[in-house]
């Protein structure tokens, strides 16, 4: 691929061995969750190992869904060509009812109404034949 | 804690910076090579004499080995070189590491070298590489991540928490554009007011324009010898190393402990402690500036106020001359220049000519001690230097 199509194309996750599951989730409505069975610490972040005991009796259950934005920053210059038509658009911080935090967008609404520990709901979003991202919107 | 100390092991003997801001025409290895140049020549001693070279990466001449590279354009084979990264923070490690390097008995002379161009040296491939390359693939870019967007979630919650406000970010920027205003050379010089920072376009909330660092070409050059070299050399000023110490927390801005709350209370701990001072010793200090409200967190976590006071204390006239800690009287990356990884050097710089009273009209009456804070990847590293001179060993 040229360097010029690949600026204008967003970047798209390349699922890897440690990740491939919780994409697979995504495409069912599913936002997976490793749940550490030796000491009950929730993770995000997919990896074979607890980040809080190094076990590697991590089982994966599907989030609730729910959370609150802990911090947001609503970007108005885009990063490279591809996000160009979208901004404004809210970048949230989102603290999952759960526990772990995540990186996600804002969608079905202005990004100006986003506000600090907002109520917030997953909402799988495709993007692409093989992709589907999380995103939230307004509880 | 660990028994072994860098404190006054070490000394900078020679300091060099290239012309930064938009210095066209010219790679990052020349540029590295003119503060290398200036460097040696400060410190007496001849190129031959450097056995030891430290680098870190630069975008617009994307080596692997920078330091290696550096070291054949230069005409060196040193016994001991790396390249340092760790993003912002690689500027005071490469001081730690290079100090530890002299110590171990690794290097004899040492030259810490970096230099890059981000405002003319970038070809649109590297423009987008350095725009998204050190965010996660799979985690944060799918999502549209500027660089500035973790900062700029760290100073927004900062906001929330403690009620900092656009206008004493804004002031920052002020404040440093005024400090630059004193500095032949600095790339932006131009005085400004909160309103024109305010009015000067949203980046990413709550970061403008102008609470952005800038985007610059330059490098700068240092060359280290251990204190009883120094003084064998009859050094005239030498400036000792009194503490080093480094915190990283995490890789992902999601894995971030606490947003307001940084790596650099424990970093800046330990080089206290190593230095035997306290924050309310320092006379002035180099206080990593990617974003307005980064210094605002800094001055907190550094200890030269409270937590939540930051926004206040920046904008009570404490950071500017006649203030309780005068920090990056060159003016920072805001003002002064912003090469990317090289650009904490300047901070270095700034602080070396301080305490060797070199620094005319900027001059810090009496400065003797004095801190460096480089950090970088949204907090996830941080790293603190404590400088001094003979007085304070």
């Amino acid at each position: 691929m040229s360097a010029a199509a690949d600026v204008m194309r967003k970047p798209l996750p390349q699922p890897d061995a440690d990740t491939a599951l919780f994409w697979q989730g995504l495409r069912q409505g599913k936002l997976l969750l490793q749940h550490c069975a030796d000491c009950e610490h929730v993770q995000y972040y997919q990896q074979a190992i607890c980040r809080a005991c190094g076990s590697e009796k991590l089982v994966h259950r599907a989030a609730s869904g729910r959370g609150k934005v802990h911090s947001f920053s609503v970007v108005h210059r885009a990063p490279g060509p591809a996000f160009k038509a979208d901004v404004p658009y809210a970048v949230l911080l989102v603290e999952l009812d759960e526990g772990p935090r995540m990186i996600s967008t804002y969608t079905g609404g202005s990004p100006e109404e986003v506000t600090f520990d907002m109520d917030v709901v997953l909402v799988c979003e495709e993007v692409g034949e093989r992709v589907t991202l999380p995103r939230f919107r307004r509880a | 804690m660990s028994e072994a100390s860098l404190r006054g092991t070490v000394a900078i003997i020679g300091i060099g910076q290239s012309p930064v801001g938009k210095v066209p025409g010219r790679s990052p290895l020349w540029l590295a090579a003119d503060a290398a140049r200036k460097a040696i020549a400060d410190a007496g001693l001849e190129k031959s004499q450097i056995d030891g070279v430290l680098s870190s990466h630069a975008f617009a001449s994307p080596f692997h080995r920078f330091s290696v590279a550096f070291s054949e354009y230069f005409g060196l084979q040193p016994t001991f070189s790396n390249t340092l990264q760790v993003s912002g923070a690689t500027a005071a490690t490469m001081f730690n590491i290079g100090a530890a390097a002299i110590v171990a008995g690794l290097a004899d002379n040492l030259l810490i070298v970096a230099a890059d161009s981000l405002m003319t040296g970038l070809t649109p491939d590297l423009a987008l590489r350095s725009l998204t390359e050190s965010r996660d693939q799979q985690y944060e870019m799918p999502f549209g991540i500027p660089v500035a967007n973790t900062f700029a979630m760290t100073a927004h919650r900062h906001m929330k928490e403690f009620g900092t406000t656009a206008e004493q970010l804004a002031e920052v920027a002020v404040i440093h554009r005024s400090h630059a205003a004193r500095t032949p050379g600095a790339q932006q010089t131009k005085p400004i007011t909160v309103e024109e920072v305010l009015d000067s376009g949203m980046v990413t909330t709550p970061y403008h324009k102008l609470d952005c660092s800038l985007i610059s070409d330059g490098g700068a050059a240092f060359v280290l010898t251990s204190a009883a070299r120094a003084k064998a050399l009859g050094t005239a000023k030498p400036i000792y190393i009194l503490g080093a110490g480094e915190c990283y927390t995490h890789e992902h801005i999601f894995l971030m402990p606490s947003l307001t709350t940084t790596g650099a209370v424990e970093s800046s701990r330990k080089a206290y402690r190593m230095a035997g001072y306290s924050p309310r010793d320092m006379h002035t200090a180099g206080v990593y500036d990617c974003f307005t409200g980064t210094v605002i967190m800094m001055l907190e976590d550094l200890g030269f106020c409270s937590k939540g006071e930051g926004g206040r204390f920046a904008t009570s006239g404490e950071i500017t001359y006649r203030g309780r800690i005068p920090i990056n009287t060159h003016g920072g990356l805001l003002s002064f220049a912003h090469p990317g990884m090289p650009g904490s050097l300047f901070h270095f710089h700034e602080v070396v000519a301080q305490l060797r009273g070199q620094c005319g009209e900027r001059q810090i009456a009496g400065a003797e001690l004095a801190l460096v804070h480089s950090l970088g990847a949204g907090f996830a590293t941080n790293a603190t230097t404590i400088l001094g001179t003979e007085n304070t060993l």
